[in-house]
């Protein structure tokens, strides 16, 4: 446990008429600063907030943005709802998980890149969307695969 | 775009930088709070909203002033939510709305707060729209700087905080008991319903849930009123509505139309037509609804035509397929949608979405068989009308459909072993 | 609720996740049903009855909702009925029987998950069978306040698991087991060992600790199986704790008594009863009746102590000397005795010195269930620690040792200054104030001023009875209704049955055991040396009397000074009937037979009256007549009585090693062996302050200190616990390797040099 997560905890507690509330909150923030949530970790926020580690862990394990293995550096969500699929998402995943060498769902071994399926972004507009690390980038023809591995232009 | 469009919602397209407090303020931000606050009593904004006839646009439609008088009187504290987890297939406007103006919702937040006497307003924003959290942030902090926010909000004796919360990623969040439960910290799985929202909502305490266009709407009410609100749409759907297109149309994207625009003027005018190809079926009002054929493409945009033609108008994602679309491997995506975004509390929708997306990924995959069909529509039957939340049953709207409209693609499917458009095969699902 | 209602009237609407005590969920959909002018089938679990509704439960609309749901349940569920323990109680396959779907149409592969995975010590969880109806979550995170098991994923993905890496720890984690409709959750105890075809089941009554839960024993070819929660309708769900849900294997224990033995000889039954006829008779004939003591305890029923006093008093002679065993200096007068209707109305609720969730567990959820409807309600806690809990908050008011009743009376007093018993009771205290008075003036406020308190008392002190007296003279003609949170079980039922109630009866019997007037004494089912509070007197008692005799199931402590030894028969392997915390009278059944040469009490005094060559046919006696559907009468309040006043408690005084002994009950600690529970028998069995371990302790975790007083000296294991005040030394009662009679409670001095070994 960081010694400024208790801060956060307490700011966090603060904000809300129930402290209950401030659990997603300070998994978002400590996994931003972690990379990702380890069942450690789940365990010290369940300190931070005085919240049973069931309700932790049960509350972590239900959304998919918040990650229970160790994620790499760049997570790209490849949007596969039918808007993005009509408009090539799944050549343009292929194409990823042919040069990374890796599946959907994994994380290339050198940590650098994680590759997820994404169910519907809301950019149905950028289709085929993908997010780079939840920012949007789009529309990326599935040729166009290695813009996504690029850093931000 | 249409000649004479004038934007009310997706006004940043015409004022760039109104995402800035100054360029809102510039252009009219914030007058409609002043308004509303100097001229307007609580009671009157609620009248005004009541008499504008405006209606939820998070999906179902019901009218938002009627919403808000289902408030108890009991001295309770009440909240006011605004949902913006749109994470519905097909539908992209509010995202567009938190990132381009975001002091439109914060304007539109305040004034029906202050309506229906809250002093504490959430946005649910989703958690990846992260963006938007950044641009909804920012302009909240603005706002508190410019006294539109916190204590005695311009001198009016009125008070309102606004949290920005984000969810993580579950698209069950966007409904509104769902969505409560995830405000509160917990797993975004749907109440028990009653009691309703308006009774025993956010930490059991009276709480309005509404869209971020929805409450985006506010302003222009109070500065142009509700007659001239009236004057567009409907006797029952008035006003405008953004519609999000998407899919195989030339110019995909977000468009203001008033109410009862016909489908046909949304798809050629506004969104440039089909291409590539011809029209074979268009999803009007995001995933959950059913699909309409391309002779139904005069259908007007408005709530009770849509329902008359057997659809709905939904959140206003409209998704439109051509005819190189796989009928089976689209409904097989969608289902899987709701397959993966089932909150897994009730049965029917939790093995039901499961096993539809297996009998139709088989089905696309070429190893259906000939009593696939009549599975499908029968478990159907049994998930319809027999979930906890609505969601269970969003998960059958397209899938009937499609089968309805488009029998013998599936039957071909079975026949051929395959499709016989030759289309892809969506094997990106169920790694 | 339709369900409910529906129930009530004998027409079954089948559910999952609906259990009454957890509240509507309306998750698993199980349950739908039809009602008139609703255009979709609704949940009966959810839907409430309202007046004028017509409800179909069967029909062709609901018969195909209800196979579509049984459908979907069994897509993703193992065909594996054959191997599992549910097979034959399973919901899941009673409800497909009945109401399910022809033949299976899914045919695709089922998903794979966890099968047989231990949550605890105890149950096993098969994720594949768990059919999501999240009862077990809600049973331990809700209405236990112990959320050790949770959901865990999203949609299809969902199951059922304790959190990573942390076992289900709690005493009422086996209620998952009766709990879960399917086969998800099982007893590893009980794991393989029988189908339900081919046992039997029979009511009883736990017999663990005095709440007396009900319960349901099954049994097969002789053996006991299980121990199942038996729900009373309207008055009992038929929770247990896991100490009378899996400790029934003391039966079976290796030390189980099952000979009898003769100056530590075995020796044939017959002849121990010919050696105890003798000396009976001798004693009786020469020296009197009165020369002889019957002491009754351990598992025996209403019924043994009845033939135990009509065989005193007949074949004996009047004027034998019976007494109870117990636990506790503590006496409850039968009518203060309270009921959980009490606990039900009460609008204030007062623990003295009482910690249910160790001593009477079952009582503890009741506790809780009302801290739960009524959150707001005054709760009060006194004890010699901290007594709230977070499944049970309360005020606490801790005292020091010995302070307890001068506290209550000093509040009492201080709650109805002019009343004569009030004034009584605290005369003696003279300038003496509690250390937080005004706590103890609030306390008071609420015993005098509620309407309906109810408290729960440990028995500890005795001297609270007379406090509890004036009380009840203070509150005039408003019940000061207390339930008594000690044991020995079936107190009640041996008072019933003719036995002299309390300690007092039990001290007079030692003393004259002590001292010569008492030459014969036989001990029938309790072990004196482990549990009664002077274990010194009861040392000189054995030591003196000519002829000591044991009845029990296991040698009892210092059982060399008991001539002879008799097997008994345990609870389950004789009927009778039994006594519980409300002092309300239920059956317990013969489940199985006695084992080796064990015998119910009636044959033993059968087999004694012949060797004495007297008749004797124990008379029937029906202990059910005179009682209230079982629920024992209750004495009219004695008119104004002359209370004795309460002294001023003694300066504290601890001296830099020594420690001050506490008894305390604990029902995993103390009680018949057994190897299914031996995971939950405490690491250490004392629990000193984490400062006082660091102090004469060393190791984290805990150790073994050498205790001594009057030269004598006891290593016990301890460990810290930071709820236990500075200095107090918490020893279990009945626990033969942490003998805190034998200590004695009172400062102790803690051994030089140290002998500690970390833990
Ligand atoms: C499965 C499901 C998902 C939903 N998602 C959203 C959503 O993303 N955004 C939204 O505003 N409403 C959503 N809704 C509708 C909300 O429950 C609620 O009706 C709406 O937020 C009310 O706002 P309105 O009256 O302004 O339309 C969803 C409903 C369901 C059943
Ligand atoms: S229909 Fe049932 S499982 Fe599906 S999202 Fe709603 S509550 Fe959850
Ligand atoms: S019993 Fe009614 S929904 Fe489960």
């Amino acid at each position: 446990m960081k010694p400024h997560w208790q801060t956060w905890a307490e700011e966090l507690k603060q904000e809300f008429p129930r402290a209950h509330s401030a659990l997603l909150p300070l998994l978002h923030r400590i996994q931003t600063e972690e990379g990702w949530l380890s069942p450690e970790t789940l365990a010290d926020v369940a300190t931070l907030l005085d919240l049973p580690v069931t309700t932790v862990e049960s509350v972590a394990s239900f959304y998919t943005l918040f990650y229970k293995r160790p994620v790499g550096r760049r997570v790209i969500h490849v949007c596969v709802g039918l808007p993005c699929a009509l408009k090539g998402a799944d050549a343009l995943m292929h194409r990823l998980e042919a040069h990374l060498g890796i599946r959907q769902g994994q994380t290339t071994p050198d940590g650098a890149v994680s590759l997820f399926e994404a169910e519907c972004l809301a950019a149905c507009d950028l289709a085929p969307v993908a997010q780079v690390n939840l920012r949007y980038r789009g529309p990326v023809p599935p040729e166009a695969f290695e813009a996504l591995l690029k850093e931000d232009e | 775009m249409a000649d004479g469009q004038r934007y009310y919602l997706l006004r940043h397209r015409e004022v760039p930088d109104i995402d800035q407090i100054a360029v809102y303020e510039a252009h009219e931000g914030y007058s409609a709070l002043r308004r509303a606050l100097k001229e307007f009593t609580p009671q009157a904004v609620v009248d005004l909203v009541k008499a504008s006839g405006l209606r939820g646009r998070g999906g179902a439609g019901f009218p938002t002033g009627m919403k808000w008088g289902f408030l108890p009187n009991d001295g309770r504290p009440r909240y006011l939510v605004v949902n913006s987890d749109e994470a519905e297939p097909g539908t992209f406007k509010d995202r567009e709305l938190i990132e381009h103006n975001p002091h439109q919702l914060i304007e539109g937040m305040v004034i029906s707060a202050y309506a229906i006497g809250s002093h504490e307003a959430y946005i649910y924003c989703r958690g990846e729209f992260l963006h938007g959290a950044e641009q909804l942030r920012r302009a909240i902090r603005e706002a508190y700087a410019r006294g539109y926010l916190g204590e005695n909000i311009l001198d009016s004796g009125y008070s309102l905080d606004i949290h920005l919360y984000r969810g993580a990623g579950a698209y069950i969040c966007g409904e509104e008991s769902a969505l409560l439960e995830s405000l509160e910290g917990k797993r975004g799985q749907p109440r028990l319903k009653p009691p309703f929202p308006a009774v025993a909502g956010l930490y059991g305490q009276p709480t309005i849930v509404n869209n971020v266009e929805t409450i985006a709407n506010v302003p222009m009410l109070i500065l142009h009123g509700a007659e001239w609100y009236r004057s567009m749409g409907t006797e029952k759907s008035p006003g405008l509505k953004i519609m999000s297109v998407s899919g195989h149309v030339r110019r995909p994207g977000n468009y203001e139309v008033p109410l009862a625009t016909p489908l046909r003027t949304l798809i050629e005018t506004y969104a440039g037509g089909v291409e590539p190809g011809q029209l074979k079926a268009i999803i009007p009002g995001g995933s959950s609804v059913p699909l309409l054929t391309p002779d139904q493409i005069d259908t007007p945009l408005d709530y009770e035509s849509m329902m008359a033609a057997g659809t709905m108008l939904g959140s206003g994602g409209c998704i439109v397929m051509n005819d190189r679309t796989c009928m089976v491997a689209a409904a097989a995506r969608l289902v899987k949608f709701y397959r993966v975004e089932s909150c897994g509390k009730c049965t029917p929708c939790r093995e039901g979405t499961y096993w539809m997306a297996n009998v139709l990924e088989r089905l696309e995959a070429g190893a259906g068989t000939d009593r696939d069909l009549e599975l499908l529509l029968d478990l159907a039957d049994n998930i319809g009308g027999k979930c906890l939340c609505p969601l269970g049953d969003a998960s059958l709207g397209f899938m009937v459909s499609a089968i309805r409209h488009f029998r013998d693609e599936f039957e071909a499917h079975v026949r051929e072993h395959g499709c016989p458009l030759g289309a892809n095969r969506y094997d990106t699902v169920n790694h | 609720m339709i369900v409910d209602a529906a129930a009530k009237i004998g027409i079954e609407v089948p559910i999952y996740c609906y259990h009454p005590a957890l509240g509507p969920l309306g998750a698993c959909r199980m349950c739908l049903v039809q009602v008139e002018k609703m255009p979709k089938l609704v949940t009966g679990c959810t839907t409430p009855v309202a007046e004028g509704m017509v409800v179909h439960t069967r029909g062709p609309a609901v018969d195909k909702g209800r196979q579509g749901i049984l459908e979907f349940l069994l897509i993703n569920h193992p065909l594996d009925c054959p191997v599992c323990d549910k097979g034959g109680e399973c919901f899941l396959q009673d409800y497909t029987f009945r109401y399910g779907p022809p033949a299976g149409r899914f045919s695709e592969s089922k998903l794979e998950r966890a099968k047989d995975a231990p949550i605890s010590d105890f149950i096993l969880i098969d994720q594949e069978r768990c059919v999501l109806c999240q009862r077990c979550v809600r049973f331990l995170g809700e209405y236990a306040g112990e959320p050790q098991l949770m959901l865990k994923g999203r949609g299809v993905e969902t199951v059922v698991a304790p959190a990573d890496d942390r076992p289900v720890t709690s005493p009422f984690s086996g209620n998952v087991i009766d709990l879960c409709p399917v086969g998800a959750l099982t007893s590893a105890a009980y794991r393989f060992k029988a189908r339900p075809w081919n046992q039997v089941r029979y009511p009883s009554v736990c017999p663990h600790c005095p709440v007396g839960c009900p319960v349901t024993v099954t049994a097969r070819e002789e053996h006991v199986m299980r121990v199942e929660g038996r729900p009373i309708p309207d008055r009992d769900w038929g929770w247990l704790c896991d100490r009378g849900r899996f400790g029934y294997d003391f039966a079976v224990h290796p030390s189980r008594l099952l000979t009898a033995r003769l100056e530590g000889r075995p020796v044939p039954e017959a002849a121990a009863l010919r050696q105890v006829a003798r000396w009976l008779g001798e004693v009786r004939d020469r020296y009197g009746a009165g020369a002889v003591g019957f002491v009754v305890g351990g598992q025996h029923t209403v019924e043994d102590a009845y033939h135990l006093r009509r065989f005193a008093e007949t074949l004996v002679g009047p004027g034998v000397q019976l007494a109870i065993s117990q636990r506790v200096r503590g006496y409850l007068p039968p009518w203060l005795h309270g009921t959980y209707d009490d606990l039900e109305a009460a609008d204030a609720v007062i623990l003295i010195g009482a910690d249910p969730y160790r001593a009477v567990p079952v009582l503890h959820l009741k506790l809780r269930q009302h801290w739960r409807r009524k959150p707001a309600l005054p709760r009060w806690g006194v004890g010699v620690r901290p007594l709230g809990r977070e499944t049970l908050p309360l005020r606490d008011l801790v005292v020091r040792p010995q302070a307890m009743a001068a506290t209550l009376a000093w509040a009492l007093q201080r709650a109805a200054k002019d009343h004569p018993a009030a004034r009584a009771v605290a005369a003696g205290l003279g300038a003496w104030e509690p250390e937080d008075p005004a706590a103890a003036e609030a306390l008071g406020h609420v015993l005098v001023a509620s309407e309906r308190p109810l408290l729960v008392w440990d028995g500890h002190d005795p001297e609270v009875e007379t406090v509890l007296r004036a009380l009840a003279s203070v509150r005039g003609d408003r019940p000061t209704p207390v339930l008594p949170g000690f044991g020995p079980e079936n107190a009640r039922g041996f008072e019933w049955a003719g036995f002299p109630g309390g300690y007092e009866a039990l001290r007079r019997l030692l003393e004259q055991a002590a001292s010569g007037a008492i030459r014969f004494l036989a001990v029938w089912g309790a072990d004196l040396m482990r549990e009664v509070p002077d274990a010194g007197l009861v040392e000189a008692a054995l030591a003196r009397v000519e002829y000591a005799v044991f009845e029990g199931l296991f040698p009892p402590q210092g059982g060399e000074r008991f001539g002879v030894w008799l097997p008994g028969a345990a609870w389950a392997e004789e009927a009778g009937t039994w006594s519980t915390l409300e002092g309300r009278l239920s059956p317990v059944a013969e489940a199985v037979a006695p084992p080796g040469d064990a015998r119910p009490v009636r044959s033993i005094l059968a087999g004694l009256a012949r060797a004495l060559k007297r008749p004797w046919t124990p008379e029937a006696w029906d202990p059910m007549v005179g009682t209230e559907a079982g629920l024992l009468p209750r004495p009219q309040r004695p008119e104004a009585e002359d209370l004795p006043s309460i002294a001023a408690p003694p300066p504290w005084r601890l001296a830099g090693d020594q420690l001050y002994v506490v008894a305390e009950a604990d029902v995993f600690a103390q009680g018949a062996p057994s190897e299914i529970l031996a995971p939950r028998r405490p690491a250490f069995w004392g629990r000193v302050h984490p400062e006082t371990w660091a102090a004469f302790g060393s190791g984290p975790s805990g150790g073994r200190l050498t205790l001594e007083r009057e030269g004598r000296r006891w290593t016990v294991s301890v460990g810290p616990d930071p709820t236990v005040p500075r200095g107090l030394l918490f020893l279990p009662i009945g626990v033969a390797e942490a003998p805190v009679y034998q200590i004695g409670e009172g400062p102790v001095t803690v051994a030089q040099p140290l002998e500690v070994r970390g833990g």
